[in-house]
């Protein structure tokens, strides 16, 4: 009996539409179901493969643990997963959409802050006047960690967010942020500002497979990776 | 059991020494020890949420656990304890648990009298319990401040350095971005400039993102006087390194700085406070002088040494003075202390 491939991709916007094309454009043309709703597609003239429409975040933990072969998903997210998650995700290519930078980003009238090294020395004013740590609102906890540990920040205490993240320096929720952004006008119409050396990864979706399935998947992989 | 026989040799011997028992608690509230000493228990400790949703850990360190015990019960200021300690390392098949015997005087106002106390009662509880040859490593941690304040930097440099001393690989940064000078970006600057004054014109003490706008205009107009740009700074990391460099035995430090300061253009008396490391020469000893030396530990102020049994560290510890009142002290109360490390015997 031959394998069946499992494949996610992203269920809404535009990194579902970018994600079909990419199938499209190498041949592989996805059928969407009669029902508009329905999450899940096949491919024409390939019945050993079948489409599920998740959620992005999701797609990352199912090839994790097996349900899913192939995904289409962001770097930040696989990046922010934990550890063991990771290892037993492959990168197979990065594609080209999907861009976005994960940045930290200030209110703009910070104008004495433009580096992280400002930052620092910020966090430690704060910390030693108030006696309280610099807050940083994300909803990236360990990218965000990692990169201002690295940095020699560590007065700080990060403020989980689920969303519209960039309000949180004006409401009292936090100092500052840091958030995916790709052409930075969210950040600009809400009086944010990236610090300069404030990039902490530039993320693009990407092509992954669960590591087990690598063997399995190799005659697929070549009809995907082709040119 | 071998090990609870050497247990009870060493807390014979503090005991001789004045120390009285303190059981800190093993339970400690997580985001305690993160806010107030430092971060870089953050990725040891063991933690777990109670059913209050609060993360609770082991504790990490006794001497932190210690500190702990005696603001919140009072107990005597020169204690030592016999314990466990938890916390993850970076290498694996490491242990998680470290049995450690310790002392700690805390309210330690004679420096030079505590720092001898304790490093001759961790060393003659060692001698008590190893055959093997006996070495002491010591530093200073105070020095390498002195050096920092007597060059000649902006402020804001010098504490950067000094805050960051413990962190080696990002102090290494710090000395490259010192060197290379990659502090300045003039076209910014400009744009700042004129935000700067129309900020000037606004209330003062408005609020952005918890910052006073007074607060904003202040530290930027402290950045532009302070020099940001100075040509010394491929000349200072380099004393900073030779610094780093001085590795010598304890009875030729003296002489080991004189030719520092000589060959740096620095005047001698920046190294003044010696006393207390000087005062170790009286232990009859071996001890190695390095000033590169203790910078894994945030909390460290001052003295820091290690004891070796052969090449195995048995033991370590130091000068402390700042940790009590960052875990909430209400005043300042230097304190010293040190532990011997049992699963190293």
């Amino acid at each position: 009996m031959k394998n069946i491939i499992t494949i996610g991709l992203p269920s809404k916007g535009r990194l579902k539409d970018k994600a079909i094309a990419f199938f499209n454009n190498k041949g592989l043309k996805i059928l969407q179901s009669n029902r508009e709703r329905n999450y899940f597609a096949t491919i024409e003239n390939k019945p050993d493969i079948k489409i599920i429409y998740l959620h992005a975040k999701e797609i990352i933990q199912r090839l994790g643990d097996g349900t899913l072969d192939v995904g289409i998903s962001g770097l930040d997210l696989l990046n922010e997963s934990k550890k063991n998650l990771q290892n037993k995700i492959d990168i197979k290519q990065k594609l080209d959409f999907g861009g976005a930078n994960l940045v930290v980003a200030v209110p703009n009238d910070w104008i004495d802050v433009q580096t992280v090294a400002d930052l620092e020395e910020v966090a430690f004013d704060i910390r030693s006047k108030r006696n309280t740590r610099l807050r940083v609102a994300t909803k990236y906890p360990n990218l965000t960690n990692d990169f201002l540990i690295s940095k020699g920040v560590t007065q700080y205490k990060l403020i989980s967010s689920l969303g519209a993240t960039e309000t949180y320096p004006f409401i009292g929720s936090s100092e500052i942020i840091t958030d995916i952004t790709s052409t930075g006008k969210t950040l600009d119409d809400n009086n944010l500002r990236v610090l300069k050396d404030g990039l902490i990864l530039r993320s693009t979706a990407c092509l992954l497979i669960a590591k087990k399935k690598n063997i399995i998947l190799k005659s697929f992989l070549k009809i995907l990776l082709k040119n | 059991m071998k090990s609870k026989k050497l247990s009870e040799i060493i807390i014979k011997n503090f005991k001789r020494h004045g120390f009285v028992l303190s059981e800190p608690d093993v339970l400690l509230d997580s985001e305690y020890i993160i806010e107030r000493s430092g971060e870089k228990f953050r990725n040891l400790m063991l933690t777990f949420e109670n059913e209050d949703g609060k993360i609770m850990c082991l504790r990490p360190d006794l001497t932190v656990a210690s500190c702990i015990n005696y603001l919140q019960k009072k107990t005597s200021s020169k204690i030592y304890y016999s314990g466990q300690a938890y916390r993850r390392s970076g290498s694996k098949g490491f242990n998680f648990i470290n049995d450690q015997l310790g002392i700690e005087i805390f309210g330690s106002k004679n420096k030079m009298k505590d720092d001898f106390k304790v490093i001759s009662t961790i060393l003659s509880s060692s001698k008590k319990i190893k055959r093997k040859k006996i070495q002491i490593k010591v530093g200073d941690i105070g020095l390498f401040k002195s050096l920092i304040n007597a060059l000649v930097m902006p402020e804001r440099w010098r504490l950067r350095l000094i805050r960051h001393y413990w962190r080696r690989n990002y102090f290494e940064e710090l000395l490259k971005r010192l060197e290379n000078n990659t502090d300045i970006d003039a076209v910014t600057f400009d744009t700042d400039k004129k935000r700067f004054y129309e900020m000037k014109k606004m209330n003062q003490s408005k609020i952005i993102a918890g910052r006073s706008i007074s607060e904003i205009l202040k530290r930027f107009d402290q950045k532009i006087k302070d020099p940001r740009s100075f040509s010394d700074g491929k000349q200072i990391v380099k004393i900073i390194k030779s610094f780093l460099k001085i590795n010598c035995k304890l009875s030729k430090l003296d002489k080991k700085l004189l030719d520092f300061t000589k060959k740096n253009n620095l005047e001698k008396k920046i190294f003044k406070d010696l006393k207390s490391i000087q005062n170790l020469k009286k232990l009859s000893q071996d001890i190695i002088f390095i000033s590169n030396f203790g910078r894994d530990v945030e909390y460290y102020t001052g003295t820091v040494f290690e004891v070796f049994a052969g090449n195995k560290e048995i033991a370590r510890g130091g000068r402390y003075d700042n940790l009590l009142e960052s875990l909430g002290a209400k005043k300042n109360i230097p304190a010293v202390g040190a532990a011997i490390n049992l699963n190293n015997i």
